[in-house]
């Protein structure tokens, strides 16, 4: 469902985010990313919608490549693939419907959206995202009167409108306590399940990462250090990946055991 | 009764730093505006000979709009002229906030990176928002009594280019300091850079847009008593009626009567502000 060929990115700075990735995603998989913060993390999973453009290298989301340059046929492709950001990135002003109808927009016209008259079909779609995270009765709340974990569904719901072959979550639970923490990654997951929708999570906790991920990608410096099944990642793997030895702040629960 | 408290424990390897000199920009630019002030005031060859003495030495003078206030004509402001004046400045006003409003709404979106389509767009319309704030609301007055005549037609001109230039300047200056989370996921999403403005941008500066727009109301209200001067309408008509004929009694009459008005609409004005913040 999506492949990096050699992907690279360099920053205008000069700051090489990352470096010489290859990665193939099937269709439906749930796959967590891991590394340090400065590992590369955001920027893989901005380069499949092209939010950051590959310096070289391929990025394709089934068979289309990813070009940030094509203004059109990014905007098309960014419709497919849904989004969920660690501060939420809602609207806070306008109601929790406003927000999650900002899914369809590349489906609404521009005078639609310049007049807020959204279709019937938009807002039905809308409000089923919001039955899905289980939040519907906020529908024509103001987004600023939602707690955390309530944007954050919020957020789910709004990528869930999009009707996305692909969500990109980066650090969906950074901002988040942990009871709160395992609520989003369990969406996550069923969302996953029984939509077949593909997962591309970023993640910092060592637990969580095991617990919801088919599959553990980790980034070190911009480079792809492991890759494999989430039961096999155990302790000498993620000490590899962190290039550290772990501590009791890379996993969410103090007393959990990796 | 209770013991002294014991002394800290002394730890002679962090000895507490003194306490830095004042950044040089605070004295210099203090003595440096002082220096400015006396240079430019002073009674010299290039300085304008500023002095409070005038004041002090001309106070016994016969002095007729003082005249006017001891003796002041409140009945001129239940007069028809006055009214209909200052009806003619509200409704001027009002007409120039809401089409000046309109204008400066995609001229404040247009004037900021956030808001821009491209840098093309985003240079031009930041130089053509300079252009038209370079213009004090007088000369516009001016120059639309010259070109279409008298009355409250050129009055509204003027105060439409000021509360354009205003409001443009003050929106588009908060539309870059906006939480730029929603704008990412709106582009995430494949929206438009249109549909991005409405959507993410719009509603975070509304409220911002809306109390700039209401300030304008009473910058307004207060030029159209200048514009009057230069025969663009409102109550600064008959300011400039009742000067011209020396009848300082009404004149300071109208003059308090619309410092209340104003001072009304200001409060009234700040009151609404605030719920919108």
């Amino acid at each position: 469902m999506i492949t990096f060929e050699n992907a690279s990115v360099t920053y205008p700075g000069g700051v090489q985010a990352l470096k010489d990735v290859s990665l193939e995603l099937g269709e439906g998989e749930f796959v967590v990313i891991v590394g340090l913060s400065g590992a590369g993390k955001s920027t893989l999973i901005r380069a499949v919608n092209g939010l950051v453009p590959l310096t070289s290298g391929i990025c394709r989301v089934g068979d289309q490549v990813v070009d940030a340059h094509d203004k059109k046929a990014i905007r098309a492709l960014r419709a497919e693939v849904g989004m969920i950001f660690q501060t939420h990135n809602l609207v806070k002003r306008t109601t929790v419907l406003n927000n999650v109808l900002m899914g369809r927009l590349h489906r609404t016209a521009t005078w639609r959206t310049l007049v807020g008259a959204y279709t019937k079909g938009d807002v039905e779609l809308a409000m089923q995202a919001l039955e899905r995270v289980e939040i519907v009765e906020k529908a024509y709340v103001r987004a600023s009167n939602l707690s955390g974990g309530q944007q954050q569904r919020v957020g789910i719901a709004r990528a869930l409108a999009q009707e996305p072959k692909v969500v990109l979550a980066d650090e969906p639970t950074a901002s988040l306590d942990p009871p709160t923490s395992h609520l989003v990654m369990r969406d996550l997951k069923s969302i996953c399940r029984d939509l077949n929708i593909t997962m591309l999570v970023n993640l910092h906790f060592l637990d969580l990462a095991r617990a919801y991920g088919d599959r553990i990608v980790g980034l070190r410096a911009g480079e792809l250090v492991y890759d494999g099944a989430a039961e096999d990642a155990d302790e000498n793997v993620f000490r590899d990946i962190y290039g550290r030895s772990l501590t009791a702040d890379d996993v969410l629960e103090k007393e959990g055991s990796l | 009764m209770s013991a002294a408290p014991s002394a800290p424990a002394s730890r002679p390897d962090s000895a507490r730093p003194d306490k830095p000199p004042p950044p040089p920009f605070v004295l210099w630019g203090s003595l440096g505006l002082i220096a400015l002030t006396l240079v430019l005031g002073w009674d010299w060859e290039y300085g304008i000979g500023f002095s409070l003495r005038d004041i002090y030495d001309n106070l016994g003078r016969h002095n007729p709009v003082l005249e006017g206030v001891r003796n002041l004509d409140w009945s001129t402001l239940a007069s028809p002229t006055v009214l209909a004046g200052f009806a003619e400045t509200f409704q001027m006003a009002a007409i120039a906030t809401i089409l000046g409003g309109i204008v400066a709404l995609p001229l404040a979106l247009l004037n900021s990176v956030t808001g821009a389509p491209n840098t093309f767009v985003y240079v031009a319309v930041k130089n053509f928002n300079s252009f038209i704030r370079a213009i004090p609301d007088l000369i516009y007055a001016v120059f639309f009594v010259a070109a279409i005549g008298r009355g409250a037609l050129p009055g509204v001109l003027a105060l439409f280019f000021l509360s354009v230039a205003v409001i443009a300047k003050l929106t588009s200056d908060i539309v870059d300091g906006i939480d730029q989370g929603p704008v990412e996921s709106a582009r995430a999403s494949g929206a438009s850079h249109t549909q991005m403005v409405k959507t993410a941008v719009l509603p975070q500066i509304l409220p911002g847009y809306t109390s700039f727009a209401l300030y304008t109301f009473e910058i307004n209200l207060r030029g159209s008593a200048v514009l009057g001067f230069v025969g663009a309408g409102g109550i600064g008509e008959v300011f400039s009626n009742y000067y011209q004929r020396g009848w300082y009694d009404r004149l300071v009459a109208v003059v308090i009567g619309f410092f209340v008005v104003v001072f009304v609409v200001d409060r009234i004005s700040i009151a609404v502000r605030k719920r919108l913040l």
